[in-house]
């Protein structure tokens, strides 16, 4: 069964394509990875999907349901919702304010229920004990488990990760890891992650597409990927590439 | 729901303000208050609910709005008009006026994609315009030599407790907006527009609300003050003076906190009245470095003193919000 998909999506930033063409299928429950080099359009890509930006051209759809150029507030009430690579708390609320601002709009919840659905995803991201500080005093990887609650309280269907892992130490990396193996598992949410930390996209992914300059060169597992001849290119460059260059 | 405060502080604040209320309603008849003291402190009770709307604005959605006499003026000269052309009663002029200035305000909508100092320059150009166009809106608006309304004594004696009675509501309001879950929306959005977006709350949809119930109580606040004053002309209801006084009496009082703007708007319409008097020609320059000590020094203007000043005298448990 597929949870979202789209179907030749492109956005040009003027004479740039960011994302050229991309269609992708993600399953239910499934982690699927995004990778490519820097400036392969992973970002435009998760802006695409999460409504930040309209697209140029060609359509997303969740569940069936078209949801191409939703605002992102509408990509959420959907069931899309995102995070960011640089975390954005709201500095003027507390923690747990944070998140009982995001469960407000969480779908098919009343708002009464906004501060025990905070409450619990607190708990479930391990931020308990947290409640009135304010996330300046939060360590980074602190923030970022208070980004992923702050997205789980909405409810999502689809959550889409930008860089979860990147910055954090290897130990805050494997509490991560399964974190958003237990988004997956236990509250049966789809997620789309990248990552520049190659060992934690290839191990908690069950499929990875490889972008590069904004188009899809490589999709399946992540052996097939890391075998595909194409990626290493993309990553690696070839040995034609170096002789051509000054 | 927001433990910005805790519970009893809050209720402590409420029986305060609502006997400060009382005491209010009873000082005209019980003091027989001066022309000029009534005269004055209507004009406070008016700026009070000018300020508090101005900080929904500024303050808890955090657009800063450099062209609030717009709405000031639109609110008093279509209750002028309504006075003298239809001849309806009071209160549905100033209700007329304060409906059109709230409609008036949507017009801020199309700058929502400025952020930041960018939307409020683009408030300056609003204010200006408007002065502008009413201005030269003689069949309206009598042109630069404005418009005369009926005088009425009785009117104008029992405008003390109409201005009174609105400038509580409006207090109750700030209050009750801060409290609730609206307030928490707002102060995400002032935050960060994008990132509420994303966790579905509709930035420009509560921008926009706080904008028609901001213009809307300016207006009906310059509707009232039409009444009062029985003659206003758009230089004066629409100048820049009158948009910056709305920001002044927010910042001296503290932008973002509930009640803030009362003390500010308290605090100005005095020194105000006293350098007019006194040192016309400095009044806007002290002004001016007195906007600047504040930023530098206290943010949260006397509202962040006075909490300085209780944290001295009574270390709070809980710590403060920044």
């Amino acid at each position: 069964m597929t949870r979202l998909s789209t179907r030749g999506l492109t956005k040009r930033f003027g004479g740039l394509c960011a994302v050229d063409g991309v269609a992708l299928e993600l399953g239910e429950r499934e982690i699927l990875g995004v990778i490519g080099p820097n400036g392969a359009g992973k970002t435009t890509l998760f802006s695409l999907i999460a409504g930040s930006l309209r697209p140029t051209s060609g359509d997303i759809f969740l569940d069936g349901e078209r949801v191409t150029g939703l605002p992102a507030h509408r990509c959420v009430r959907a069931g899309i919702v995102r995070t960011h690579q640089i975390v954005r708390p709201f500095g003027n609320l507390t923690v747990l304010e944070n998140v009982v601002v995001a469960a407000m709009h969480a779908r098919g919840g009343a708002t009464g229920h906004a501060r025990d659905r905070a409450a619990e995803v607190l708990a479930f991201v391990d931020l308990t004990g947290r409640d009135g500080q304010y996330p300046g005093t939060l360590t980074l990887a602190g923030r970022k488990r208070l980004e992923l609650a702050r997205a789980l309280a909405t409810g999502p269907r689809v959550i889409l990760l930008d860089e979860v892992v990147a910055g954090t130490s290897p130990v805050e990396a494997q509490a991560f890891a399964a974190l958003i193996r237990r988004i997956r598992d236990e509250r049966g949410i789809s997620v789309i992650m990248t990552e520049h930390v190659m060992p934690a996209v290839m191990t908690l992914s069950d499929r990875v597409i490889v972008l590069d300059r904004g188009k899809s060169i490589a999709l399946g597992t992540p052996q097939e990927v890391v075998a595909n001849p194409r990626v290493i290119t993309a990553y690696l460059g070839t040995a034609a590439d170096e002789a051509a260059a000054p | 729901m927001t433990a910005i405060r805790p519970r009893a502080a809050w209720r402590r604040v409420d029986v305060g303000c609502g006997a400060a209320c009382a005491i209010l309603a009873l000082l005209p008849p019980v003091l027989e208050l001066s022309a000029y003291a009534h005269n004055l402190m209507t004009l406070t009770f008016l700026m009070i609910a000018g300020a508090l709307a101005w900080n929904w604005m500024g303050g808890f959605v955090g657009q800063v709005s450099f062209g609030h006499a717009a709405m000031f003026g639109v609110g008093g000269f279509v209750a002028g008009r309504l006075m003298l052309s239809l001849h309806l009663p009071a209160p549905i002029c100033w209700l007329g006026g304060a409906i059109v200035a709230g409609i008036f305000a949507l017009g801020a909508h199309p700058m929502l994609r400025l952020r930041g100092p960018y939307f409020s320059i683009a408030t300056i150009g609003i204010g200006e315009a408007s002065r502008l166009v009413f201005t030269y809106w003689d069949r309206f608006t009598g042109g630069a030599s404005g418009l005369s309304l009926p005088l009425d004594g009785d009117l104008k004696y029992q405008l003390y407790w109409w201005a009174l009675a609105f400038a509580a509501l409006v207090a109750a309001s700030s209050v009750v907006i801060r409290r609730s879950s609206l307030g928490l929306k707002l102060l995400a959005i002032k935050a960060d527009a994008d990132a509420a977006a994303d966790v579905g709350i509709s930035a420009t949809f509560y921008q926009d609300l706080i904008f028609v119930l901001s213009g809307a109580v300016v207006g009906l606040s310059g509707g009232l003050y039409a009444s009062y004053f029985s003659y206003i002309e758009p230089g004066d209801m629409f100048g820049f003076d009158r948009s910056i006084s709305f920001v002044l009496m927010a910042v001296i009082g503290g932008v973002g906190t509930s009640l803030g703007p009362i003390l500010g708007a308290v605090v100005f319409v005095l020194v105000r009245t006293y350098l007019l008097a006194s040192y016309p020609q400095l009044y806007l320059g002290l002004y001016g470095l007195l906007l600047i000590v504040i930023i530098l020094f206290e943010p949260l203007g006397l509202t962040g003193l006075a909490r300085r000043v209780l944290r001295r005298i009574r270390p709070a448990p809980g710590g403060a919000p920044p």
